[in-house]
């Protein structure tokens, strides 16, 4: 029977539209803002772009060179580096399998906001009413009627990680349209993936441009941008910074599990993946801070409104309590009529107090929130109030679901492709066969995020699951790549692939910078790990309406330390087995 | 929210005339008061509600914003008062057409301690995102479907071609190795993976 030679890109465009469509996802719309405020606004971009020079563009172009001169997913190609460093392969591919089983889950949810959005009244706009139709739910009352959507109907989430709590129906059934969908995106390899990346690689670009335009014409925007761009140049002494930059950019090009090497190993063996590691990369963090300014004039334009309203409230209650005309108060001059009435009614002012809002709109912007509070609460916020609410909703969530989807593409090819490179999987089983089969996997194994409790897995997931495997996988393979494979002979196996060897920038980049960043990473998660204390997650009180900072259980500390380990025990593990492997053989060849 | 218009209800348990002067010491016959602070034709509709005269109605103990109390007298017997709960009913199930007489809402008209029955949306039969759903989950399906059922009959045909070729094999290039044919493959960077399987048996 033929075998079939490797699949192979219809255009190197392709390609890069997938690399771009895996690396551009939620973390660049979610994550980097929340950095941005975090660490001085505008003044974070220096160690951003530092930091994207020095670790993220090398590691990027060394990964894609692993893979298009392998021409193998991870198992096979480090195998190849090395036959001990099989087990970098797998780890990649259980950190990956983690990241597909909740990945998709917010996919999910993106689905459920999409679907909801097709309703005169958005649903998060207002509480629903209590039972005899005299007020709202009280659980809604307490919180804001977005944070009700989002905990009670989307999630029902139970009020610890302890309980289960049944399947939320409707999360399960956009859960397995969110496979479904990655399914048909992926069900003949990159044939079809090639042509789904044109979409949601460029989609999400358009609706992040007509966002900017509509937040850069909302009223109080030009508050946020302020804000963000006003450098506080200060936190650049903060270590932090600089360590969360690095951060940043480590997970946001998505290094280590294997999607950036089983992309490239479907590559045509003389294509420029040096030019194109550079511009993916540049790409990816431009995109990063186009979403900023976008989520900030957003962000501007939220805390603005609160701030109008409080200062309304506040007005009225001055009008109510002292029977003044209505025109003598507005927003100008209501700070000079408090001092004014203080003065001139201290102990009326007296009893008002502990009624009068203090109103501040740095308060309301100095909100930094990050995740999936950021994309479900605090923007659903925003877009009920915008004109037109449902377009934008649509909108919005379409872009999301489209970002989501395009980094599960990743994901997901990272796991199929080494199973793809099995010589007995590709001689029982079809292409599609296979990919369903993973589909089928993820999706039953997901279900138990969908649970009441799911969200407090899945937060435990994001944490834990691929967050310290990774830093160590990169660290290995640049070493390995650097001194087990070899500088020398990496760099003239580039050279047989693009026609020029790599100049010493990036030599000494792999060579010591890069490694170097990484083990102070490595190293400052295991100290913050250690010295957290026990970890903690944040759950949902419906009495008090607000999360609550509670401690795990000691089972789910230990499925943490599972979880933590279980992808890195997989490297010495293989190497063991090839080294047993390899002293059994040599045994056998003893002469008798 | 805006300056509030007061309709206070005042609750009163017993029954009595000398009880409607305490409350209503200075008791104006209200019909000159209310009928300059309202038009007649909407004082109609709000007296039609209540079925009571327009002097059934006293007004007492007025404040700078457009707000006061009021009791209602049984017509029958002026110095009987209607109870505070029947009238609080009677308010609470005619609140709409109160506010609509007015022109007011349920913002700019308060009655204290009547909580206004706030609406209830319109729910639909089908929750309308399952709708959407439906047509979404319909169409990936069909995808997948039609997707599925393509590479299968691509490969019937494929394979009525390689078999078609397995007996071209007898006289073209074949290989004939360890007394097995079989074509000649080759991988994608030009390597003759012919061997490859036999590799490990090979012993140096």
């Amino acid at each position: 029977m033929e075998k079939e030679s490797r699949p192979s890109w219809e255009q190197p465009a392709q390609f890069v539209l997938a690399c771009v469509s895996y690396a551009v996802g939620l973390g660049n719309v979610w994550r980097f803002p929340y950095l941005c405020q975090m660490h001085g606004g505008g003044g974070f971009l220096i160690p951003y772009l530092i930091m994207l020079v020095l670790e993220g563009v090398p590691l990027f172009y060394m990964e894609l060179a692993v893979g298009q001169k392998m021409r193998l997913g991870s198992i096979g190609a480090w195998s190849a580096i090395s036959p001990y460093l099989g087990g970098v392969g797998i780890a990649s591919v259980v950190a990956s399998i983690y990241l597909c089983l909740y990945y998709n889950v917010i996919n999910a949810w993106s689905f459920w906001y999409l679907f909801h959005s097709f309703q005169e009244v958005l649903p998060w706009a207002e509480c629903p009413l209590n039972s005899n139709h005299t007020g709202y739910l009280d659980e809604c009352r307490k919180a804001t009627a977005t944070q009700y959507f989002f905990y009670r109907e989307t999630l029902n989430i139970t009020s610890a990680i302890s309980d289960g709590g049944g399947v939320h129906v409707g999360q399960a059934l956009c859960l397995l349209l969110a496979w479904m969908v990655v399914y048909l995106c992926i069900i003949r390899g990159i044939a079809s993936t090639g042509k789904v990346v044109y979409f949601t690689a460029t989609f999400p670009y358009l609706v992040l441009f007509v966002y900017l335009i509509r937040g850069l014409t909302l009223h109080g925007a030009l508050n946020g941008l302020k804000y963000m761009f006003t450098p506080k140049l200060e936190q650049l002494a903060n270590p932090t910074t600089w360590i969360n930059a690095a951060t940043q950019i480590f997970y946001s090009l998505g290094l280590g599990f294997g999607s950036l090497i089983a992309f490239a190993s479907y590559n045509h063996h003389n294509n420029n993946f040096e030019r194109q590691a550079i511009a993916v990369s540049l790409i990816n963090s431009s995109t990063s801070i186009f979403a900023c300014i976008v989520t900030f004039s957003i962000y501007g334009f939220k805390a603005t409104l609160n701030y109008e309203s409080c200062l309304e409230r506040v007005k009225l209650l001055l009008l109510n309590t002292f029977s003044l005309a209505e025109d003598t108060i507005n927003v100008d001059n209501i700070t000079y009529w408090i001092t004014e009435l203080n003065k001139t009614h201290p102990n009326q002012f007296a009893d008002l107090l502990p009624k009068l809002e203090s109103c501040d709109l740095e308060a309301e912007l100095d909100t930094a929130v990050e995740g999936t509070g950021l994309a479900f609460i605090v923007y659903t916020e925003a877009i009920k109030n915008m004109p037109l609410p449902q377009l934008w909703s649509v909108l919005y969530f379409f872009m999301l679901l489209l970002l989501g989807l395009g980094s599960m593409l990743g994901n997901v090819t990272a796991v199929t492709t080494p199973l793809r490179d099995l010589r007995f999987v590709t001689h029982y089983l079809s292409n599609e066969t296979t990919n369903g089969l993973v589909c089928l996997f993820c999706l039953v194994l997901g279900l138990g995020f969908t649970t009441r409790s799911g969200n407090y897995w899945l937060t435990m997931f994001n944490d834990y699951g691929a967050t310290f495997a990774l830093l160590l996988i990169v660290l290995i393979e640049i070493i390995s790549v650097c001194y087990i494979y070899g500088l020398e002979q990496f760099a003239k196996d580039i050279e047989d692939m693009i026609g020029h060897r790599p100049n010493w920038y990036w030599k000494i980049v792999w060579a010591i910078v890069s490694p170097l960043i990484i083990i102070m990473l490595f190293i400052f998660y295991i100290i913050n790990y250690i010295m957290g204390g026990t970890p903690t997650y944040q759950a949902w009180d419906k009495d008090l309406g607000q999360s609550v900072t509670t401690p795990y259980p000691p089972y789910a500390q230990a499925f943490i330390i599972l979880l933590l380990v279980s992808s890195i025990i997989c490297i010495p593990l293989s190497a063991l087995y090839t080294y047993c492997n390899r002293y059994t053989d040599k045994t056998d060849t003893l002469p008798k | 929210m805006f300056p509030r218009l007061h309709f206070a209800v005042c609750f009163t348990a017993v029954l009595g005339p000398t009880l409607v002067h305490t409350l209503c010491p200075e008791a104006v016959n209200s019909s000159s008061l209310i009928q300059s602070l309202f038009p007649g034709a909407l004082l109609n509709a709000i007296m039609h509600i209540f079925s009571f005269r327009v002097s059934d109605v006293l007004v007492c103990n007025e404040t700078q914003r457009v707000s006061f109390w009021f009791v209602v007298t049984d017509p029958e017997n002026t110095s009987e008062l209607i109870s505070g709960k029947d009238v609080e009913r009677a308010v609470r199930i005619s609140r709409n057409r109160i506010n609509n007489a007015f022109l007011l809402t349920d913002e700019t008209l308060e009655f204290l301690n009547i909580p206004p029955t706030l609406a209830v949306p319109a729910e639909s039969g089908t929750p309308p995102w399952l709708i959407v759903f439906g047509v979404v989950i319909g169409v990936v399906g069909v995808g997948i479907i039609a997707l599925l059922i393509s590479s299968f009959i691509q490969k019937r045909r494929k394979k009525g071609v390689t078999e078609g070729e397995e007996e071209d094999c007898e006289e073209e290039a074949c290989d004939k190795g360890n007394g097995v044919s079989h074509p000649v493959e080759e991988g994608a960077d030009g390597v003759n993976r012919g061997f490859v399987g036999d590799i490990p048996f090979t012993k140096l």
